[in-house]
């Protein structure tokens, strides 16, 4: 512990060093470098000596290993929407986006939803692609309806909800146009209703701009949006593993009872749950104590809204899009379930 | 965050992800085994990345890195102020820095605050990753639904029958022909403690996914000591008669004839069946 405290106050000294160092030459700043990770990992020993006692409690490590388990899972789905979205940017002209869609946004909004079938990935793809579709001068109605669409209607999806409910094609049917009912009528009341000042100024990128390597562009811009949507998906992926382990899933069972009660409260669940969009059918399938319309819900809201989606949308958008965005998409979603789920199932 | 952070971030992430999907079987604490390419390709990708970062900023003529910084159009000119020196990251909390940075500065170096929770993942993953999910998990949850069943196949002659967890559980709740009755199978799982104190179940988790979506099968056992929670065991035994066999009101649960501790499975989060060499 000694050695440790000595190694601590080492660390203090060479932090307070940093700023002047700046200016150093590179031979003084290598030995500043050695020294700084020398003290970090010792103080990480440390650390870890004390934190362990703790973090073998069986709550933490299950905590942990959830966290972990969602950011593991979304990463390669994060670097695909985040390449694409730096691809789009660098490669991709915007005229192309005004001349494949309708030129007038009423229209645009289920042209770009019903294109959302063409991105088979998870939620967290979709975030940073309709971000930059935006910055390619695409209307915001549209990138959203993209963004709520994408994940929840591709064939991933669908033949994933195919598989766990083998048996009721209706459910795929249900689940289909309560999706893409959701996607276009949060994509017109955006159009209605919407405020660009809500919109943090995230036009990122401006393209490709002359005189400049399209490579270098598309990899500093990949690169910026996956560091910075990776750290909000590491926040989310933490809520929703706090919400995992905090609350057990049979505590919910008991509000299977009440129709109403059960379709809010597993639209809820897929809130806090945020289990991947081509996972949730199983996780719906395996609520059997529920009615086929509250499970509808379920996968209807799940890849629309979740806590680490609306991180990334508060990381990506801003933190005022976000909350407003979320909170109307639920409301449209759960209704358009049980409207479509009580005629179809 | 400044440039040689984001390389560390970069190079971190992706031995990372290569660390737990190639050169160890870690990924499968935390998500489906079908996932190993995408997640080695992520990781090899995370790599490359971080290197052409790294060589595109110490290369020797700093005049290209300055230039390429502002290959990105800014709506503001203070940008050139603040790389330098503009990015303590001692003040201000870290969601209002992350707004402020992405607001003020479009410049592609000023990475907001909030990428530094990457490094949580990539050095739990590196150094302390946690073990996959066991009894904590599976005693709180409910268990998962068996799916309904019209027909069995006759169980073989083997005695005793390696049978999953999910399987011993429909033909003793759904066949209507009672096969399981007096039969001896082989069951394995982990050891999950009663709540209440008395007894313990053998115990399966499953994921879809990975394990934010994990579901639990469980089959109580009588007549035998418990061992620790979490500990790997294979059972043989029969049916313990309780309830009417065949119908929902049957018990899941087994008279232990024999319990002997097993090897934890490499993918352990599945219902699989117990493999008849000593695992």
């Amino acid at each position: 512990m000694q050695r440790a405290e000595e190694r601590a106050g080492e660390l203090a000294v060479a932090a307070a060093d940093d700023g002047a160092a700046d200016d150093a030459p590179a031979g003084g700043r290598l030995r500043l470098w050695l020294a700084l990770s020398l003290g970090a990992v010792v103080l990480l020993d440390v650390v870890l000596f004390v934190v362990r006692g703790w973090t073998d409690q069986p709550a933490v490590q299950a905590w942990r290993t959830v966290c972990l388990a969602v950011t593991v899972q979304a990463m390669p789905f994060l670097l695909l929407g985040t390449a694409l979205s730096g691809a789009i940017n660098a490669f991709v002209p915007a005229r192309v986006f005004t001349r494949v869609l309708p030129k007038r946004p009423v229209l645009a909004v289920p042209v770009a939803g019903l294109a959302g079938v063409v991105l088979p990935g998870c939620e967290c793809a979709s975030v940073p692609v309709s971000s930059s579709l935006i910055g390619r001068g695409v209307n915001p109605a549209a990138a959203f309806a993209f963004l709520l669409s994408a994940p929840a209607v591709n064939p991933v999806v669908l033949t994933a909800t195919a598989v766990a409910f083998p048996g009721s094609p209706a459910m795929v049917l249900a689940r289909l146009l309560a999706s893409l009912a959701t996607a276009f009528v949060m994509g017109w009341l955006w159009l209605w209703l919407g405020r660009e000042k809500w919109l943090k100024p995230a036009v990122r990128h401006t393209g490709h701009r002359p005189g400049h390597s399209r490579w270098t562009e598309f990899r500093t811009g990949f690169q910026h949006d996956f560091l910075h949507a990776g750290g909000f998906l590491v926040l989310g992926a933490m809520a929703a593993a706090t919400f995992n382990v905090a609350v057990p899933r049979s505590v919910l069972d008991a509000f299977s009872g009440s129709p109403w009660l059960s379709v809010l409260f597993l639209a809820a669940l897929a809130i806090v749950l945020a289990v991947c969009s081509e996972a949730d059918a199983f996780v719906a399938a395996s609520l059997t104590g529920f009615s086929p319309t509250a499970r509808l819900a379920f996968m209807v809201v799940g890849p629309m809204v979740d806590l680490k989606l609306i991180a990334l949308q508060a990381g990506t958008f801003g933190r005022a899009f976000a909350f407003r965005f979320s909170a109307a998409t639920t409301v449209v979603a759960v209704l358009s379930s049980v409207l479509i789920g009580g005629a179809l199932l | 965050m400044k440039r040689h952070v984001q390389v560390v971030l970069l190079v971190l992430s992706g031995l990372a992800l290569l660390h737990a999907a190639l050169f160890t079987d870690l990924y499968l604490r935390y998500v489906k085994e079908g996932l190993r390419p995408y997640l080695i390709a992520s990781g090899a990708l995370l790599l490359l990345l971080g290197v052409a970062e790294a060589w595109s900023s110490y290369r020797p003529n700093a005049g290209g890195e300055h230039g390429e910084r502002h290959e990105h159009r800014h709506e503001d000119g203070e940008h050139g102020e603040r790389h330098g020196h503009g990015h303590g990251h001692e003040d201000g909390e870290e969601g209002e820095e992350g707004e402020e940075g992405d607001v003020g500065v479009h410049d592609h170096s000023a990475v907001p605050r909030v990428a530094w929770l990457l490094f949580l993942p990539a050095l739990s993953l590196l150094l302390y990753a946690p073990p996959a999910l066991g009894a904590y998990t599976a005693s709180r949850e409910t268990p998962k639904a068996v799916t309904e069943r019209e027909h069995f196949d006759p169980l073989p002659a083997a005695s005793p029958v390696p049978l999953t967890l999910t399987d011993f559980i429909g033909r003793v709740q759904q066949d209507h022909a009672r096969d399981i009755r007096g039969r001896s199978v082989l069951l394995t799982g982990f050891v999950t403690p009663d709540k209440r104190g008395d007894g313990w179940y053998l115990t399966r988790i499953m994921i879809s996914c990975c394990a934010a979506d994990a579901q639990s099968v469980k089959v109580r056992v009588y007549g035998a000591q418990a061992l620790p929670a979490n500990t790997w065991v294979s059972v043989k035994g029969t049916w313990h008669p309780h309830g009417t066999l065949g119908t929902k009101s049957a018990e899941a649960a087994l008279d232990a004839l024999a319990v002997r501790k097993v090897a934890r499975p490499v993918n352990a989060y599945t219902d699989a069946l117990p493999l008849p060499t000593t695992r």
